[in-house]
């Protein structure tokens, strides 16, 4: 069987943790041909990733760099795109409202694009103009960030250079499999109008939260953000409702799903996995009470809070230790240095380490006796199972997935509290038969629900039933969701009381 | 964004790859978050983003972002989940945008200085002519020249396209690197083999040739060197040919200094080529995709124009001032300074894409636009022409008072021909910076066919050609360039 894996900014131009799943999926099933198209940006990106044989063909669609190439462009002129119009009342309008018509005025504009050169039509000044005539009188509430020309401009730009993969020819398969959604649900959507070829969209992290907090960042007008990000956000909304079957990576993201309408009878969670092989059960423990932390220094992982939380660890248990394994990614050198100074600060001296990048990532998860993720913000973590998988038991911050994974193998701890954080890590620490009996069933856990090949038979029933256009059976590959109720999770008196102290 | 133009790299990273999003920095007090107590105070906290935000769900990322999940917002705030609490954040707080930093200008950064470096640049080269005049004797020597420049212009503008679009594409300068050095070696293969052919063909002396190869050494490490963004250093490699050749022109050519000047003229293009090297050198893993067809297509319309340009420029020299052969001398004095202008022609380019980028933000709509931006595309050929004209009336009184040349009225047809020629070559400059580019290009090939064919009229040819030429590029840029979406990068 044929698979289509279509993904934006990932595998096999980029290195992170969607395009290693995308590696262990095709690795996993070498009876499955697989061709990949990756939306890039430039398109001169080299492909980082080594590709196995059943890959049968690489289509890249660069979203930044040259245009498609047309067979029977009109050299120099440029034809009306009629469907344009109505793309831009509809991105104008509320987005509850006619969801229905943006998928067929949207497959208007691929058959347009198809036939006709979709670049030079919506670069030209027509298009220019009809926007801003068209956005002249948007109003915000009360107040007024009228769109100048430059703004329609730009959002034009923006728009086109979204569109591109829909002047690309459909690729052919019996799946199509959308690894990211949004942008990455075009060319799922183009094989769907062009072949009837029923589409997948699974969703690791979530595409438009990411959207959103990016363009945060970006230096757009309000009115540019806003056509845009409504834009991404009618096609997420398509996406799902087209997609024969959502495969988030965690049943957290479920909510957001839901909220951009995606209907929930057609979700089922496939939670990501790792390789037993990697990570066998850690034998011994350090004998220095050692709290290990792995991985990318940013602010998003909030050491600081981990820090403080260990200055007071380190007051009541003065030979703990706390090592930290990671580097920072290009341009949060500063953060580095920050936490450093703070270790400093709180005159913790020698006890915590910033050891930087190691070879192996279980030799940090084994030179502690507990690991801790303290984050602000998670999709469904790989260093969570990994170290669940290695045996080792785990506090962690109720963000996300994390309370999936975890659930009462390990502890909870609400975000941005040290005191929670410590008095949970000092429970551990003072009780090896917990930690023990702890560590146990994590990798109990983890082996029974995040494994690689667990993962892979998931999907490998998802190719065959979706491909051959049968119902799945409505056995829930996965769910968790019943299972967490609040009184499950250890630790929550202390949130509440914690809520109340801190006024 | 599209690739409008040649010249200027365009600053990538609009819209980052959704796997790497940006994240904002973490409170640097690292206390014990203080959680507000009522909606209000989140509204307060949560301000700037509440105010800038698209939609509910905008809100509501920023919030899970920060840590607040449906636990917190049940508890705290009562509320069913993040997304109702998102929700009545979004309607309590007003929409008012802040206004983002306006991105600095792509053209502000270059200021004045650049483009008056680059004029010297241009201009200092050309003292090393007189100089080199004892080098250049014999048959054929002029068509030698000629050769020289239109096989070095023309694979210089290549050059340059190919290493500006190559920049304008990715932040990756390995990638730049590795192309202008291919480029560098194409390009002084095609000058080297014009040349060598032009040898047999007219028995061009040897030394004739290799001052016309060593000239399209230094324009194609000039143009490298450009590109990088390093011209500076070029004023390295120039000096000692410029300094030896000034002196040696000073001392009225003193025949026991001819062969030292002509071993430092040398010395000026092998500097500028080992430069270029030094600065194209490979320092990282191959990566990337060399090979782009559409782009390698792209140099066309750039080598002719640069052929065609130059020849624009030379053809009235070569032919005499008759058209039957001889130095046109008024040519000589008006071509001169043209080349000095391409600076001015510069700093009047940047000073256009900035007021026209100005009137693309501060307008609404369409109707006003067309009018206004046609008269900034006019305010910017007069200040050009004034600036060469200023040049010219400068090279004259040199002129005259070294006596190399002595201006009189007759020389005015032929100062007014190139007057319009350095008109029409802005505006087509200008044509293409902002895309058009085969336009300017078929209009400028038609005008020198047109002189060429007409040789005989001699300076009425010229005049008839660029006079045409200018009112048809003139005209075209005043429609193309009334459009907005020209004006985006």
């Amino acid at each position: 069987m044929d698979v289509a894996l279509i993904g934006e900014g990932t595998y096999p131009h980029q290195f992170g943790g969607v395009s290693v799943w995308c590696d262990q999926l095709v690795r996993g099933m070498p009876d499955y041909d697989f061709e990949l198209v990756a939306l890039t940006a430039t398109g001169s990106e080299p492909v980082r990733w080594s590709l196995p044989d059943n890959v049968t063909s690489v289509q890249t669609m660069p979203l930044w760099g040259p245009p498609p190439a047309y067979r029977r462009g009109r050299w120099g002129r440029s034809v009306p795109c009629p469907a344009l119009r109505d793309l831009i009342e509809i991105l104008l309008a509320s987005p509850s409202e006619a969801q229905d018509r943006f998928g067929d005025v949207l497959r208007e504009v691929f058959e347009f694009a198809q036939a006709e050169n979709l670049t030079a039509s919506l670069s030209s000044n027509w298009a220019v103009r009809l926007l801003s005539e068209t956005w002249h009188d948007w109003r915000l509430d009360s107040t007024e960030a009228a769109p100048s020309l430059h703004d329609a401009v730009t959002a034009m730009q923006l728009l086109e250079h979204s569109l591109r993969p829909l002047s690309y020819p459909p690729v052919r398969a019996d799946v199509a499999h959308a690894v990211t959604n949004g942008l990455g649900a075009l060319p799922a959507l183009a094989a769907k109008w062009r072949y009837g070829t029923p589409m997948v969209v699974t969703e690791h992290g979530i595409y438009m939260r990411e959207q959103y907090l990016h363009s945060r960042d970006v230096p757009f007008r309000w009115p540019v953000r806003a056509l845009h990000l409504r834009f991404l956000r009618r096609m997420c909304s398509l996406g799902y409702r087209e997609a024969e079957l959502i495969t988030p990576g965690n049943v957290y993201n479920k909510r957001w799903e839901e909220q951009l309408g995606a209907d929930l009878s057609r979700v089922r969670t496939v939670y990501n996995g790792v390789d037993p092989a990697d990570f066998p059960a850690s034998e011994t423990e350090p004998d220095v009470p050692t709290i290990s932390w792995a991985g990318r220094v940013d602010p998003v992982k909030d050491l600081e809070t981990l820090l403080l939380a260990f200055a007071l660890v380190h007051r009541e248990m003065p030979e703990a230790k706390l090592r930290m394994f990671g580097s920072p990614p290009q341009g949060q050198e500063a953060y580095l240095e920050r936490c450093k100074a703070l270790a400093s600060d709180l005159g913790l001296g020698g006890a915590a380490t910033f050891e930087g990048r190691v070879e192996k990532i279980r030799d940090a998860y084994d030179s502690g006796q507990i690991v801790v993720l303290c984050s602000i913000s998670e999709g469904f973590p790989y260093t969570l199972i990994e170290a669940m998988t290695c045996g080792r038991p785990c506090v962690a911050t109720d963000v996300g997935g994390v309370t999936e994974a975890v659930a009462d193998t390990g502890m909870i701890v609400p975000p941005r509290s040290p005191e929670a954080l410590a008095q949970s890590c000092l429970t551990l620490l003072r009780d090896a038969g917990l930690r023990r009996k702890l560590g146990a069933a994590a990798r109990m856990r983890a082996l029974e629900y995040f494994t690689v090949d667990r993962a892979i038979s998931a999907f490998d029933e998802i190719y065959t039933f979706v491909g051959t256009g049968l119902e799945l059976p409505n056995v829930e590959l996965e769910d968790e969701s019943d299972d967490l109720t609040v009184s499950a999770l250890p630790g929550r008196d202390e949130e509440t009381e914690l809520l109340e102290a801190a006024g | 964004m599209s690739v409008s133009n040649g010249h200027e790299p365009i600053s990538r990273s609009r819209l980052a790859s959704p796997a790497e999003p940006q994240r904002p920095a973490a409170p640097a007090n690292g206390q014990h978050h203080r959680v507000p107590r009522t909606v209000a105070a989140l509204c307060e906290q949560f301000s700037a983003v509440c105010a800038s935000a698209v939609d509910p769900l905008e809100i509501a990322s920023a919030l899970e972002f920060e840590g607040l999940g449906d636990q917190t917002a049940k508890r705290r705030y009562g509320y069913p989940d993040v997304f109702a609490l998102a929700q009545d954040m979004y309607f309590r707080v007003k929409r008012e945008p802040a206004e983002p930093d306006v991105p600095s200008d792509p053209w502000e950064a270059n200021g004045k200085l650049r483009p008056l470096l680059h004029g010297l640049l241009y201009a200092l080269p050309g003292v090393c002519f007189p100089a080199a005049v004892g080098l250049l004797i014999g048959p054929g020597v002029e068509i030698a020249l000629i050769v020289a420049l239109l096989a070095a212009w023309s694979m210089g503008q290549g050059l340059a396209y190919l290493g500006y679009i190559r920049l304008g594409r990715t932040t990756d300068m390995e990638q730049t690197r590795r192309v202008l050095r291919i480029a560098l070696a194409v390009g002084l293969l095609v000058v080297a083999a014009a040349l060598a052919v032009t040898g047999r063909v007219v028995h061009a002396p040897p030394s004739a040739l290799l001052f016309g190869l060593g000239e399209g050494i230094y324009m194609l490490g000039a143009g490298a060197l450009m590109v990088l963004g390093a011209e500076a250093w070029l004023l390295v490699a120039l000096a000692p040919g410029v300094l030896y050749s000034a002196a040696f022109l000073a001392l009225g050519r003193p025949v026991y200094l001819q062969h030292v000047a002509w071993g430092t003229m040398a010395t000026t293009p092998l500097l500028a080529l080992a430069l270029a090297l030094i600065f194209t050198h490979r320092t990282g893993p191959r990566t990337g995709a060399l090979f782009d067809r559409q782009e390698w297509l792209g140099t066309l319309p750039a080598v002719g124009f640069g052929l065609v340009a130059a020849g624009l420029l030379i053809f009235p020299v070569a032919a005499g001032p008759h058209g039957h052969g001889g130095i046109n001398y008024a040519a000589l004095l008006a071509g001169l300074p043209l080349s000095l202008s391409m600076g001015a022609a510069e700093v009047s380019l940047l000073w256009y894409r900035r007021r026209s980028q100005r009137l693309l933000r501060t307008t609404r709509e369409m109707r006003g636009f067309g009018t206004r931006a046609r008269l900034i595309l006019v305010a910017a050929v007069l200040q050009y022409m004034a600036a060469a004209a200023v040049l010219t009336l400068i090279a004259a009184a040199i002129a005259s008072k070294t006596g190399l040349l002595h201006p009189n009225l007759t020389f005015l047809p032929q100062l007014a021909a190139y007057g319009a020629l350095g008109a029409a070559m802005f505006i087509a400059l200008t044509l293409q910076a902002l895309g058009s580019r085969i336009f300017p290009l078929v209009a400028c090939a038609v005008a020198l066919a047109f002189e060429i064919s007409f040789h005989g009229l001699g300076v009425t040819a010229q005049i008839v050609a660029c006079v045409d030429l200018l009112v048809v590029v003139g005209g075209f840029a005043l429609v193309v360039l009334g459009r907005a979406v020209r004006h985006a990068y």
